[in-house]
């Protein structure tokens, strides 16, 4: 049965009408139109459906759409402007054919937010659970560490 | 239009129930196809396959059962709700220092954002790394049931693969860890695949003056206490995915070696 829930994405106030059986990641994709999180391996191993509910990094493919009531929901589409990391993953040319961006994007941002200046032991194993297909890994490492010092220097 | 794989993945409907009190959890528990919801993580996996079909699922968070404290006795209690991320990161793992070792190493960080402590003990998947590490530790939990509580030690929840000893109308609420004392202590691991990969064999070993505890997982159908480190010549040991029997036994030898190891060079 599908029932009104509300919830905050990206800031605004939302509704949608969702059943107990759908997750995070058909909602956003199939209410919001937000392709962001993709669901990939479906597992909760690749990362690539990586959502912020209230700040935490959950795996949208694991995640039931009903527990996110009265929630921050917030994914990759959520800034008007390019951040830090984002920057840095351009500049870093950090991916190949970008489908397991938004997750890296979202998951070094929490990364950076517990520790500001990782080492790459402690970046390694934090986006452990974030595959890259393309294996653009040497490149995303990069682009974490520099978007450690933009974000330190601003 | 081209519809791979949805049969597979959609989820097939059921009912969530989000009680406020343990008592009213309890009362919706009991029936055919009705399911305690902690994290959900393992529960989604096994929907997903196909292999758990629930009519209702039964949402734990509302309970407020997420509390990690001290209790008297210098136990570590720790609430069923609690997600592994957060009691990784409790300042009082300070004093069960493996236990946040082997945390950080549990999956990633997004499924220890969301899994619970209860959830993780109920599961009963022979490859997960807390109850190895807390059977050896002698840990114990609180069970909620129609008439009342029990506590039962953490090594006598699991009955065989993916089967425990919990009824279907009971739930964990809490999780005991004794305090650690002089004792010292290690779990090691072995992932074949990749290092957030569930483990080919995991290793407990908590040494206690001349005591010494051992606790194999993910080689057994269910976590297995050596009675001797002689005692793994003759464990019955099951491949799967992540190794044959066969290898996992020179795993076992060689790393029941290093956990000893490492537990008589540990700090506690
Ligand atoms: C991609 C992935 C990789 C993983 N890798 C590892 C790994 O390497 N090592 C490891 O140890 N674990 C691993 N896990 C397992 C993870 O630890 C479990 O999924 C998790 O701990 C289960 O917790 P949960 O709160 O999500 O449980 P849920 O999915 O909510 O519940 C699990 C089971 O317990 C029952 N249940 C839930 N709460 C209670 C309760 N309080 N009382 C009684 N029954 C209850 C449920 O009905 C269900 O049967 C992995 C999981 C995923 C998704
Ligand atoms: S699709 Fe969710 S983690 Fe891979
Ligand atoms: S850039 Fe293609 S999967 Fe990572």
């Amino acid at each position: 049965m599908r029932r009104a829930i509300q919830f905050r994405l990206n800031g605004a106030s939302v509704e949608a009408q969702v059943a107990p059986h759908e997750t995070l990641v058909e909602v956003l994709r199939e209410e919001f139109g937000l392709f962001g999180a993709r669901e990939s391996c479906g597992q909760g191993l690749c990362g690539c459906c990586t959502v912020l509910v209230d700040g935490t990094a959950v795996s949208g493919c694991l995640y039931l759409a009903a527990l996110a009531e009265g929630a921050h929901v917030q994914t990759v589409e959520g800034a008007a402007e390019l951040d830090a990391v984002q920057e840095a993953f351009i500049e870093r040319a950090a991916f190949q054919c970008g489908f397991c961006t938004p997750g890296f994007v979202l998951m070094t941002r929490q990364l950076l937010d517990e520790h500001p200046d990782p080492s790459e032991d402690e970046i390694r194993h934090y986006l452990s659970g974030n595959l890259c297909r393309c294996a653009a890994y040497p490149e995303i490492i990069e682009a974490v560490k520099l978007a450690a010092r933009k974000r330190r220097q601003s | 239009m081209l519809k791979i794989g949805e049969e597979e993945r959609g989820l097939s409907p059921f009912e969530l129930a989000e009680p406020r009190s343990l008592r009213e959890a309890l009362a919706l528990l009991g029936a055919d196809g009705v399911r305690p919801l902690s994290g959900g993580t393992a529960l989604m996996l096994m929907m997903k396959a196909g292999v758990l079909r629930p009519t209702r699922l039964v949402n734990l968070r509302r309970l407020g059962i997420d509390q990690i404290e001290r209790g008297n006795g210098g136990e570590l209690r720790v609430g069923a709700m609690t997600t592994l991320r957060a009691l990784e990161k409790s300042p009082l793992l300070k004093e069960w220092p493996v236990i946040a070792r082997t945390l950080r190493t549990l999956s990633n960080v997004r499924v220890r954002n969301v899994a619970t402590v209860g959830g993780h003990l109920a599961h009963g998947d022979p490859h997960m790394d807390l109850p190895p590490l807390l059977s050896a530790l002698g840990a114990t939990v609180t069970i909620a049931g129609p008439k009342g509580e029990r506590t039962t030690p953490v090594e006598a929840l699991y009955a065989g693969y993916l089967e425990t000893t919990l009824a279907r109308n009971e739930l964990i609420t809490q999780l005991l860890v004794p305090a650690m004392g002089a004792r010292r202590a290690a779990y090691l691991k072995c992932t074949t695949r990749s290092a957030d990969d569930w483990p080919a064999l995991g290793v407990a070993v908590v040494l206690d003056g001349r005591k010494t505890s051992i606790v194999v997982s993910a080689a057994t159908d269910r976590p297995t206490r050596l009675a001797s480190v002689e005692a793994a010549e003759g464990l019955r040991i099951e491949s799967d995915l992540h190794g044959s029997a066969q290898y996992k036994k020179q795993l076992l030898r060689v790393y029941l070696a290093r956990a000893i190891h490492e537990a008589r060079h540990a700090s506690h």
